[in-house]
C-alpha cells in the first residue's frame, strides 16, 4: 500500500510539472527565462525516471490477492444486500446450544457464529418485503457424541421440520421455494447429512434444500454433495488462540515440510487404504525416514510455534477433503500442499488457491519430495509474500467481534454477488417444484 | 533562437508596457490579472487532482501488466525434462510392486460394483473405496533433491532476514575465557557455533589462561566469525572455584583493554565459554546504547544434589507441618534461577535479582558456585565498545573512565558492574528483563580427570573384542567342573582371555578348539 501512495504522490508531482510546461507555454508565463524551464524540464524528466524505477521496486512485504471473481477481497458488503433472519423456536437452535455448549468450540461452530454476526450486522433488516436472503438460523451439527463428533442422523429431519415451519408461518420460502435463501451446513459433507462418504453420496443433498444456496465447509469437485452455487468457507478455528501464539516473523524458518496428525485411523480404518483414500499412508511410508520432513502422530504443545518456523505445511484429505490445517497454515505463513484432488478450497472465487498454496494429486503423493524440494525459489518466495497479506489471513477467520473482510464478511460478498437474483426463481402462486416425500423413508418422520 | 527571444522580448516589453501604462487603469489590469493568476490556480488544482487519480490507476495498470505477463509457471515439469525418464522407471517399478497391493483394490471391485449404480448418478471422478498406499520402491531421498531443498530453506531465511531482521547491524565483539580442560572441548563447540551463526559480524576475542595452546587453536580454528584473536595470558588457571573466577574478571580486562587499544567499533558481548546463548541474545544487544543488561539463567543448580534436597525437604516440613509428609520425595519447588535486572510495572530498573543458591557440600564438585558476595556475574553486561575507548570526553557522565573502575582499590578482582555511577542508566534488555536470554551451564569434570588430548585418540583403545554380532554369550556359560589335564592346559595358556567365562561360547575358532579338546582327552 506504501507502494501505491509514493507512486501517485510521484504521479502528482510529474503532473504538476507537466501542467507548469503546458501552462507556461500556453499562457506565455510571465516570468519566461530558458533557465526555469531547462529545469523544470531536467525535473519532469528526473520524475519520470523515478516513476519508472519505482515499477521495478521488488521488496515490498506482501502482494495484493486478486481471484477469479477480481478484487473481491476486501469488499465491504454492507448496503449491497439486505438479509432477513426468521426467528424460529428456540428448539432449532438455542435449545441444542443449551444442550451442549462444545457446539461454540468445534470445527462446525460456524452456523453458530453466522447466526450472532447476521443478528447484530448492518446488512439485517426488520422488513422481509425489502431483503434479498432469507437466513433460518437451524443447528444440525449441534448434536455431539460425548466424544464431541457430530452425529448427523437428525439432522435431516430438524432441517426438514425448519423448512416447514417457515413456509407455514412465513411467505417467502412458498414464493421461491428457497431460490432466495441460504442455510449454513458446515457438516463433513454438507448437506448429504453424513460422515461417510458413500452413504452420504447415496444420500445426496436433502431434496428440498435443492434449490437453495448453502454455505458449507465441503467443497469437491463433481461431487454429489457440492451444489453448484454454493459458497464453501473455511473450518471454524479459534481465532484468540491462533492469534495469542505468534512468534517473531524474525525466527528464521527452518523446516521444510511439517505436518501432524494421523496416518492411519486404526479405529475405522485398520488395513489403511480407505482412510485418506491411502494418501496419508503413503505420505507416512515413503518420508517417515526423510530427515526434511517433520511428520509425526504426537501431538506437540508448540504446534502453532512449529507451523510458524516451517516452509511447507502439509494439508491432505481425511475422511472428507476439507481440513483446519489449511486455516492454520494461512495464518501463520505456511505454505499449505493440499493433497486433496479436485478440492474446492474456501472461497475459491476471491482467493487464487493456485497461486497461493501447491497441488500434488493423491497420485503422486510418493513424488512428494521430489515435487517440492523442485520449485523454483521465486515462487516459494511469491507464495509467501501472498500468505503475508493481511486480508488472506482476516478471511479465514471468524473473528470475535467482527472484523472487515473477515470470513463474514466473505460469506456476505459471496452472496452479494450472487445478486440480482435470477427471475426464473419466482414462482406462480400455487406452483410447486419441491417433492416433500422424496428422500429417505427414516427422513420423512417429523421432527 | 536569438530572433525567437528578440520577438519574445518587444512581446514581454510590450505586456509590461501595458501593465506599466495602465497606471491609471490599475485596478482593471490588477483585475484581470488576479482572475487570471486564481483561474490559472485553480486549473493547476484539478489537474493535480486528476493527475493523483490517473497517476494511481496507472501505475496500478502497469503492475498488474507486469504480473500478468510473469507467469509463475510449475517449473517442475519444465526442469524435470531430462529426469521424466528416470521418474517413469520409477513408476513403472512402483506398478510392479503395487501388484500385490492391486489385488487388495480388486477386492473392492465387488463393494464397488453395488454402489456402481450411485457412482455413474454422481459422476464422481474421486472413487470411493478402498485404495492402494503408493510406496515407490526406493524410498530413500535422493541427495540433488535434498541439496535443492536446503538451498531453498537457506534463500527464504536470507529473505526473512532482509524482511523482518533487525535492521541495525553493529559488530558484535564477543570476549572469552578459557583454559584447556576436559569440558573444553563441550563448552567451546558449543559456543563456536552460536558465534558462527551470528548474523552481523563478530570479532571474537579468546583469552586463554596458560598461554595459547595448539589444542584451543585447533578447536578456534573451525570458527567462521569475521575476525578471530587468539591471546594468551600468562597465569595458568588455578583449581580453586573462587581464584577462578578472579582470574578469569582480570583476563576479560585484558581483553577490554585490547578493545580499547584496537579502538574496535562495536557491542561488547562477554560470551562465556560455558553459557548456552539464543540468537535472539545477539538482536537484543543491538539495541544497546551504552550499557544493557540481560537476564541470565542458571542451570546445573547443585541443589539437585543429595544434600541441598535433603535441606529444602526440612525447610518445607517445617513450614507445612505433618501434612506435607508424603510429599517428601517429590519434586522440591525452586524459585526461578534467573538472575539480572528486575523492573517495575512501568518497566525502569528498579534492583538486582541475585540468585542466592543454598551452600554446597564442600566435595561435591558438580558446578560453580555463585560468589558468595552475591555480585552480578560479567555476562549479565553488555557494552558498547566506545565506553571503555580512552577518548573520556564522549562517554556520558555516569560511566567511570577506564582507570577508574578496572584496578578496585581494596584489591579484589574487577567487577563490570563498577563501571556504572547511575544504575537507573542502564538499558534493560529482552523484555525488561523478563525473557532468559542465555543459560549459564555449571558443569565441569573434575580437576584431574583425564582426556585426550582433542578427544581425539592417537591409537585404538586397548581392549579388542573379534568382531561379531555381540561379544557375549547369547546363553548362560556352563564350566567344565573338573579340572582339564595337563594337555590341555597349554591350550589355556595359549589363549591369554583371562576369565574362561567370557571366552566361552562364542563362535571363535580357538573356543571350539577349547572345547573339543577335553572331548578327545
Amino acid at each position: 500500500m506504501e507502494l501505491a501512495k509514493v507512486g501517485s504522490l510521484v504521479d502528482c508531482c510529474i503532473g504538476i510539472v507537466v501542467v507548469e510546461e503546458i501552462m507556461g507555454g500556453f499562457w506565455k508565463l510571465r516570468s519566461n527565462n530558458s533557465w526555469r524551464k531547462n529545469v523544470s524540464f531536467l525535473m519532469s524528466v528526473g520524475l519520470l525516471l523515478l516513476f519508472l524505477c519505482q515499477l521495478s521496486l521488488a521488496t515490498v512485504h506482501h502482494q495484493r490477492i486478486s481471484g477469479s471473481a477480481g478484487d473481491v477481497l476486501e469488499d465491504n458488503p454492507i448496503g449491497r444486500l439486505k438479509v432477513f433472519v426468521y426467528e424460529l423456536p428456540g428448539r432449532y437452535n438455542k435449545k441444542w446450544l443449551k444442550r451442549d455448549p462444545r457446539c461454540l468450540t468445534h470445527m462446525f461452530a460456524a452456523e453458530e457464529f453466522v447466526h450472532d454476526f447476521l443478528l447484530k450486522s448492518p446488512v439485517r433488516t426488520l422488513d422481509p418485503e425489502e431483503a434479498d436472503w432469507f437466513y433460518t438460523p437451524v443447528y444440525t451439527t449441534c448434536d455431539l457424541t460425548p466424544n464431541g463428533l457430530p452425529l448427523p442422523f437428525k439432522s435431516p429431519r430438524v432441517m426438514r421440520s425448519a423448512i416447514s415451519y417457515i413456509s407455514m408461518y412465513w411467505p417467502f420460502w412458498n414464493r421461491t421455494e428457497g431460490g432466495d435463501h441460504f442455510f449454513v451446513v458446515p457438516h463433513d459433507f454438507g448437506a448429504c447429512f453424513h460422515y461417510q462418504e458413500e452413504n452420504a453420496i447415496e444420500r445426496g443433498i436433502l431434496p428440498v434444500l435443492k434449490r437453495a444456496t448453502l454455505v458449507q465447509t465441503f467443497g469437491q469437485n463433481h461431487h454429489v454433495c457440492l451444489k453448484e452455487g454454493s459458497i464453501v468457507i473455511p473450518p471454524y478455528a479459534p481465532p484468540e488462540k491462533m492469534q495469542s501464539r505468534f512468534i517473531p516473523p524474525s525466527t528464521p524458518r527452518s523446516i521444510f515440510v511439517y505436518f501432524r496428525g494421523l496416518f492411519y485411523d486404526i479405529g475405522n480404518d485398520p488395513e489403511g487404504g480407505y482412510y485418506a483414500r491411502g494418501a496419508r499412508a503413503a505420505v507416512w511410508e515413503n518420508f517417515k525416514d526423510n530427515p526434511l520432513f517433520d511428520i509425526s502422530t504426537q501431538h506437540t504443545s508448540t504446534y502453532y510455534e512449529d507451523m510458524q518456523r516451517a516452509i511447507f505445511c502439509l494439508c491432505p484429505l481425511g475422511w472428507a477433503p476439507w481440513s483446519p490445517r489449511l486455516v492454520e497454515g494461512v495464518i501463520f505463513g505456511c505454505i499449505p500442499v493440499i493433497i486433496a484432488d479436485d478440492i474446492v478450497l474456501p472461497f475459491a472465487d476471491a482467493i487464487p488457491w493456485e497461486k497461493i498454496g501447491v497441488f500434488v494429486p493423491e497420485k503422486e503423493v510418493h513424488n512428494l519430495d521430489k515435487i517440492l524440494s523442485l520449485i523454483s525459489l521465486e515462487q516459494v518466495l511469491e507464495k509467501q509474500k501472498l500468505l503475508a497479506n493481511p486480508a488472506i489471513k482476516q478471511a479465514m477467520l471468524f473473528s470475535q467481534p467482527t472484523l472487515p473482510g473477515d470470513a463474514f464478511h466473505q460469506i456476505l460478498n459471496g452472496l452479494a454477488r450472487k445478486l440480482p437474483h435470477d427471475p426464473h426463481i419466482y414462482l406462480k402462486p400455487g406452483q410447486r417444484v419441491l417433492n416433500w416425500s422424496e428422500g429417505h423413508k427414516k427422513d420423512l418422520k417429523p421432527w | 533562437m536569438k530572433k525567437a527571444a528578440g520577438s519574445h522580448r518587444p512581446s514581454r516589453m510590450r505586456s509590461k508596457n501595458r501593465s506599466g501604462f495602465s497606471s491609471d487603469q490599475t485596478s482593471d489590469t490588477a483585475f484581470r490579472s488576479t482572475s487570471i493568476s486564481f483561474f490559472r490556480i485553480f486549473i493547476q488544482c484539478m489537474f493535480c487532482i486528476g493527475t493523483l487519480v490517473v497517476g494511481f490507476r496507472f501505475t496500478r495498470e502497469a503492475h498488474f501488466l507486469r504480473a500478468s505477463f510473469h507467469h509463475p509457471e510449475d517449473s517442475f515439469s519444465r526442469r524435470t525434462g531430462a529426469r521424466m525418464g528416470s521418474l517413469v522407471s520409477i513408476g513403472n517399478r512402483s506398478d510392479l510392486d503395487l501388484r500385490i497391493q492391486e489385488e487388495i483394490a480388486n477386492d473392492s471391485e465387488a463393494f464397488r460394483l453395488e454402489n456402481s449404480e450411485t457412482i455413474i448418478r454422481s459422476r464422481v471422478r474421486v472413487d470411493v473405496g478402498r485404495h492402494a498406499i503408493l510406496i515407490r520402491p526406493w524410498p530413500h531421498p535422493d541427495p540433488f533433491e535434498v541439496i535443492q531443498a536446503h538451498h531453498l530453506i537457506a534463500r527464504v531465511q536470507m529473505e526473512q532476514w532482509q524482511l523482518y531482521g533487525s535492521k541495525e547491524s553493529k559488530p558484535i565483539i564477543a570476549i572469552t575465557t578459557t583454559f584447556v580442560r576436559s569440558f573444553q572441548a563441550v563448552h567451546l563447540t558449543g559456543l563456536l557455533h552460536t558465534l558462527s551463526l551470528v548474523p552481523v559480524h563478530v570479532t571474537w576475542i579468546v583469552m586463554e589462561a596458560g598461554g595459547v595452546t595448539n589444542e584451543t587453536a585447533y578447536f578456534l580454528s573451525k570458527a567462521r566469525v569475521h575476525r578471530l584473536l587468539h591471546l594468551g595470558f600468562g597465569d595458568a588457571m588455578p583449581a580453586g572455584l573462587k581464584e577462578r573466577g578472579q582470574l578469569e574478571a582480570h583476563m576479560r580486562v585484558e581483553g577490554l583493554r585490547y578493545v580499547r587499544e584496537e579502538k574496535m567499533e562495536g557491542i561488547v558481548v562477554f560470551a562465556d565459554e560455558s553459557n548456552l546463548h539464543s540468537l535472539e541474545f545477539f538482536t537484543e544487544a543491538q539495541k544497546v546504547d551504552w550499557v544493557g543488561a540481560v537476564s541470565i539463567g542458571l542451570l546445573g543448580f547443585a541443589g539437585f544434589e543429595e544434600p541441598a534436597q535433603s535441606r529444602i525437604a526440612d525447610v518445607h516440613q517445617e513450614e507445612v507441618g505433618a501434612g506435607r509428609r508424603d510429599n517428601l520425595f517429590a519434586r522440591p519447588t525452586f524459585e526461578p534461577q534467573v538472575q539480572g535486572p528486575s523492573c517495575d510495572s512501568k518497566g525502569n530498573l528498579v534492583g538486582w535479582h541475585i540468585f542466592d543458591p543454598l551452600p554446597l557440600e564442600e566435595e561435591v564438585y558438580t558446578g560453580i558456585m555463585l560468589a558468595q558476595n552475591r555480585r552480578l556475574e560479567w555476562p549479565n553486561f553488555v557494552l558498547n565498545a566506545r565506553a571503555v575507548w580512552k577518548t573520556e570526553g564522549n562517554q556520558p557522565e555516569w560511566i567511570k573512565s577506564w582507570d577508574e573502575w578496572v584496578t578496585p582499590k581494596d584489591g579484589s578482582a574487577p567487577d563490570i558492574k563498577a563501571i556504572l555511577r547511575d544504575d537507573k542508566q542502564v538499558k534493560v534488555l529482552g523484555d525488561c528483563g523478563r525473557k532468559v536470554l542465555l543459560w549459564w551451564l555449571r558443569a565441569e569434570a573434575r580437576a584431574d580427570s583425564r582426556h585426550p588430548a582433542n578427544w581425539v585418540l592417537d591409537e585404538n583403545l586397548e581392549i579388542i573384542v573379534p568382531a561379531k554380532s555381540t561379544p557375549w554369550p547369547d546363553r548362560p556359560v556352563r564350566v567344565p567342573s573338573p579340572p582339564p589335564p595337563p594337555a590341555a592346559a597349554t591350550v589355556g595358556t595359549g589363549s591369554k582371555r583371562g576369565a574362561g567365562s567370557r571366552v566361552s561360547g562364542g563362535k571363535g575358532r580357538r573356543s571350539k578348539r577349547r572345547q573339543s579338546r577335553p572331548n578327545i582327552s
